[in-house]
């Protein structure tokens, strides 16, 4: 992948609407339907009630159409 | 019409958006038909519509409507007929490996990554990441975007010691036109492996080309899109959604049409569905021909279910009454978005060293034998030449003149002796050919001449 930047580029967070600032993405239960923070390492269960299906949330960016 | 129904697209089943299907068409705006029929009532249709009321207009438009083409109304495109969507699902496993390595997903990429941030080339492809590495829900996907960001190990087998290295193996979208993600599950398989599944979805409106099926058989692709202010109009304002070149009649004898048409526009006036069943019995509830026609005068139109159309281009009065009213037309799913191909420069066979096949493979066009044959016919040798050596697997050879088997370069192995060689062009299969030839024992021997 590309080479990171030299140091004074990467403080900037522009677009950044993070979910979670300790990193993860939130996940809906296809099961119980809770919601559940699963980070890089964890196992893809369900917190509550065990279930091994997890869904993606929408993204809370805004996205266009192009309407024809 | 079986065969046809099952190409047509429309409702699979309630649970149809629930489902993470390989490959689902389904109609945007799908409608119960006018005319129903005994078995359409057994299935319950109407719950699980396959198609749009089309008002159609059987006559003549424009020349693009030949063999079967049909004329379409723009201004009912933009209201949404023939639009439907395309779900198609990708996946990709994360694998452990018997070394104890495992794929990995990389997470967020980010535009301050890159030498030149947002304007750089490289970019764009991760810009639907998540912070999970696998693309956002909703998410517009362009070519070549990646879709999970997957990292591979570079060693997979043995055992000792297991190199930290990892080879990036994304799953990206490759398609003519732009998707959005529309689901994004995370889920095991059978071997305890992770596996992420995505939904994709493509909003597609019929363009020229696609295809569409009354319910009799009556298929035909669009030829044209014609804006609504051309198409014919009838004193009351109706325009047709459709025009349909009469043609298709007279030797398919899709009388059942021109029922469906009649009882349809008589079904409409009165404000009820049509019952088009085959078993019309006296005592029967199918509709009749004649009292759908009586229906039509009561409202008055004509008898016969023709109108009096002015043009829209010329607008004059049509010189001929036109048979118009509504039809059950369904999409079928052979667009063309998902069959045009064509190329210049491509993938090539390893083993003949020819382009290779099929639009999956981004495959070349083949000239066939029969055109082969028509070259010959001709005597067009440059062509030929060029068609079967020079834009496919063109390849130069060492020849040795004395024994007249293939050598290295300034070598033949044969006679020992660089003396006598010479280049020449052939076609790679043929090369392959010979040698073939030679490891059965046969010696295929190439006399040279000047030429």
């Amino acid at each position: 992948m590309a080479d990171p930047v030299n140091g004074a580029a990467v403080g900037d967070e522009m677009e950044e609407e993070q979910d979670n600032p300790t990193g993860g993405v939130t996940y809906l239960c296809g099961d119980c339907g809770s919601d559940n923070l699963i980070k890089a390492k964890d196992p893809i269960q369900c917190r509550q009630c065990g279930y091994r299906i997890m869904y993606k949330k929408r993204t809370k960016r805004l996205i266009q159409f192009e309407a024809r | 019409m079986v065969k046809r129904l099952r190409h047509a697209m429309g409702t699979t089943a309630l649970n149809m958006h629930e489902r993470m299907d390989g490959l689902l068409y389904a109609l945007v705006h799908p409608q119960k038909p006018m005319v129903t029929t005994r078995v359409l009532d057994l299935v319950h249709f109407d719950q699980v519509p396959g198609g749009q009321n089309a008002s159609i207009a059987v006559m003549s438009y424009s020349g693009y409507d030949i063999e079967d083409a049909i004329v379409l109304n723009r201004g009912s495109l933009d209201r949404g007929f023939g639009r439907c969507m395309v779900f198609r699902k990708h996946q990709a496993p994360i694998r452990k490996y018997p070394n104890g390595t495992q794929d990995k997903i990389v997470g967020k990429v980010r535009a301050s990554e890159f030498p030149r941030g947002e304007d750089d080339p490289r970019w764009p492809r991760y810009k639907a990441l998540d912070e999970d590495g696998i693309c956002r829900v909703g998410a517009r996907l362009d070519p070549g975007t990646i879709m999970v960001n997957k990292h591979s190990p570079a060693s997979t087998s043995g055992s000792g010691p297991v190199s930290s290295d990892f080879a990036s193996t994304p799953l990206s979208y490759k398609a003519p036109a732009e998707s959005y993600v529309d689901k994004v599950v995370l889920t095991a398989n059978e071997n305890e492996d992770y596996l992420i599944k995505i939904l994709l979805r493509q909003t597609r409106r019929p363009e020229v080309g696609d295809k569409f099926s009354s319910r009799h058989g009556q298929k035909g692709v669009c030829g044209i899109i014609v804006p609504q202010e051309d198409m014919p109009f009838a004193d009351s304002g109706i325009c047709p959604d459709l025009i349909m070149n009469p043609h298709g009649f007279p030797s398919r004898m899709t009388v059942g049409k021109m029922v469906e048409l009649v009882a349809g526009k008589a079904g409409v006036l009165h404000g009820h569905q049509a019952y088009g069943t085959a078993f019309g019995e006296e005592h029967g509830s199918a509709d009749r021909v004649h009292l759908c026609c009586q229906a039509l005068v009561e409202r008055g139109y004509s008898y016969v279910g023709k109108d009096m159309l002015t043009s829209g281009t010329g607008g004059e009065p049509l010189m001929n009454y036109i048979f118009a009213g509504p039809v059950f037309y369904q999409k079928l799913k052979h667009m063309v978005m998902d069959k045009m191909h064509a190329r210049a420069r491509g993938p090539r066979a390893v083993l003949t060293r020819q382009p290779t096949e099929g639009r999956s493979r981004d495959g070349g066009l083949r000239l066939g034998e029969m055109e082969r044959d028509c070259l010959i016919g001709y005597g067009a040798s440059a062509l030929i030449m060029e068609r079967l050596m020079i834009s496919s697997d063109a390849f130069t050879a060492n020849v040795c003149q004395g024994c007249g088997l293939l050598g290295y370069s300034g070598w033949c192995q044969n006679c020992r002796s660089p003396e006598k060689m010479a280049d020449i062009r052939l076609p790679y299969a043929c090369k392959l050919l010979f040698q073939e030839l030679q490891s059965m024992n046969i010696v295929p021997r190439l006399k040279l001449q000047d030429f």
